[in-house]
């Protein structure tokens, strides 16, 4: 290899990692946020992401009512209403399931309910794989824009070498900065935000100050599950998917959150960053059945290193 | 203003309140003593609601509270400033007061209130964007503190304010819970280990000893009272 197409190679594999990346710590944040404000472990939020994708590509294409806006907005549009209409399935799964397992009920039993939770969701992970296969069968899907097969081109000014920007992607990717950094508004500045930490943190303490805190944990659970269907509706610009697609992308998620440090929220977009990073630059030397692998070893030397997270910090005095 | 009956409250099996009862009046600074164990903490849990009782009743201002939710209960007015402090740790102590203030009397107030806490507790002001976790157990005590006073409660309850901290800091807590019964008008309970100080702020003290209600009266009544004077003051 030249050295030309070496700045080629690794100056595409991290725009791609920046794009894809960005996507991934969109997605790392849902899981993070279920975490880090209930403590509840979730097992079915990759399949969160594959019904985003799918309310994407029901809204978008065909008969949907988005299908009007076309195949260049559509699809975007499409992904970002994703997100309150999964906000609505996670409140329910929240209010008939998760919450006899979770919150103020099982605060202070022996084992926080974590064992209740792992069997309920580990169950609607299987519920909605399997009922995924009838409902939308297992032809893969994409939900198609123009935008995922054209590219801009950036010279790098090195000879012939240059960069290549899929449009689709990228805007995707701009999608989910927003997004991402939306919340980070919300949970800093609003009121809402502020009663949300103030449940993570103490939910006694909260419940003397008024706030209900099994409201709270409801909507950070629609919100954690709408966070990650929207990227899963981004994804599905340039992806195909099926029902069994979750289960690829929920290793992916569990990564981002503990390297960015468990509990904390924002740190998971980095962690999911840094996932599409270390995929994308282990597709440089690597056969692709190895990338997960290459996330793995990472994710272990991190943990060894530095076992709090790339980002996590200690609110305890030391 | 708040008026408990005959309430009791088990755990499992395990009885921790037995048939007590207890009346604050609007305005009074009313003190419940007793050695550690003896359902102090239990009481306050019940008035909050995070804990459910056997039996008995719970009105505020003649509203019963046992049919309300726990965080209903603070919307009425109601302050918890809970055993070992409490604080949210992660939040900042401004956060931590803006989230006494969620009930919609403490937002009326905000302004206002604020402006009381930091002149009570001027560090507060001085930390007010360090994370709370990170401060001193005095501190914590005082956020957790002004954190009750930001709801502009109609009752603020204290339970064991001076638990684990050093004398000086314990005083300066005393006096400023004294300056917010005395200039503020709020109306206290208090649950203190340091009884000869507690009683001697109360127009009202209880005895709690395993669960029982064994005594109350003024400070004058508890002080003749040879076994208050015994086992909690020390004197003979
Ligand atoms: N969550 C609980 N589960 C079981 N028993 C408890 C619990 N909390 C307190 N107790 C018991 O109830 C009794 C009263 O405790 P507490 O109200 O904390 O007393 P105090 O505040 O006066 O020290 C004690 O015997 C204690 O062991
Ligand atoms: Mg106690």
């Amino acid at each position: 290899m030249d050295i030309e197409s070496l700045i080629e190679n690794v100056a595409n594999a991290l725009t791609a990692g920046v794009t894809i990346g960005c996507i991934y710590g969109l997605m790392c944040i849902g899981l993070g946020l279920i975490f880090g404000i209930m403590k509840v472990v979730n097992f079915a939020q990759g399949e969160i992401l594959m019904l985003g994708m799918f309310a994407s590509l029901y809204l978008v294409t065909g008969g949907g009512v988005l299908a009007f806006l076309g195949p260049y907005v559509g699809p975007f549009v499409g992904a970002i209403l994703a997100g309150p209409i999964i906000f609505v399935v996670g409140a329910l799964i929240h209010k008939f399931l998760i919450s006899r397992v979770s919150g103020l009920k099982t605060a202070g039993s022996i084992d926080d309910g974590h064992f209740g939770q792992l069997i309920v969701t580990l169950g609607i992970s299987l519920i909605l794989q399997n009922g995924g296969m009838i409902v939308f069968g297992s032809t893969p899907f994409t939900v198609r824009t123009p935008l995922s097969s054209s590219a801009i081109e950036v010279g790098l000014g090195i000879g012939d070498a240059s960069v290549f920007l899929n449009k689709a992607k990228l805007i995707a990717c701009a999608v989910a900065i927003v997004t991402a950094l939306a919340l980070y508004m919300t949970m800093e500045f609003t009121r809402i935000g502020k009663a949300l930490r103030a449940a993570a943190d103490n939910p006694t303490a909260a419940t003397y100050m008024g706030i209900d805190v099994d409201k709270y944990y409801r909507m950070a659970f629609g919100m954690g599950c709408g966070i990650t269907a929207i990227a899963g509706g981004l994804m599905a610009t340039y992806l195909s998917f099926g029902p069994f697609v979750g289960f690829d992308y929920v290793i992916i998620m569990y990564s981002g959150v503990v390297l960015g440090g468990i509990g904390s929220i924002m740190g998971a977009f980095w962690g999911g960053l840094t996932v599409g990073f270390v995929q994308q630059f282990s597709a440089l030397i690597l056969p692709p059945q190895l990338q997960n692998a290459a996330i793995f070893i990472v994710f272990l030397l991190i943990v060894l290193l530095r076992p709090q997270g790339l980002f996590g910090r200690s609110a305890e005095r030391a | 203003m708040l008026e408990i009956s005959n309430l009791s409250v088990s755990y499992g099996g395990l009885r921790a309140l037995t048939d007590v009862s207890l009346t604050v009046a609007e305005g009074q600074f009313v003190t419940v003593v007793g050695p550690n164990g003896a359902g102090k903490t239990t009481l306050f849990k019940t008035i909050s609601g995070v804990v459910k009782p056997a039996s008995g009743s719970i009105t505020f201002f003649g509203k019963d509270l046992l049919s309300l939710s726990a965080s209903q209960r603070a919307h009425l007015g109601i302050a918890h400033v809970p055993e070992g402090r409490q604080v949210f740790k992660t939040l900042t102590v401004r956060e931590n007061l803006e989230m006494g203030a969620y009930p919609a009397a403490g937002q009326a107030a905000w302004a206002r209130t604020l402006d009381r806490i930091h002149t009570l507790f001027p560090i507060l002001h001085e930390r007010a964007g360090q994370m709370a976790g990170t401060l001193s157990g005095g501190e914590q005590q005082m956020v957790a503190i002004g954190r009750g006073l930001a709801c502009a409660p109609r009752l603020l309850m204290l339970d064991e304010p001076s638990m684990g901290l050093a004398p000086a800091v314990t005083d300066t807590i005393f006096e400023r819970v004294q300056q917010i019964h005395k200039e503020d008008g709020v109306t206290i309970l208090l649950v203190e280990q340091r009884v000869a100080e507690a009683l001697e702020l109360s127009d009202h003290g209880y005895v709690l000893e395993t669960g029982h209600m064994v005594l109350d009266g003024n400070y004058e009544t508890l002080l003749a009272d040879d076994r208050v004077r015994k086992s909690y003051l020390g004197l003979t």
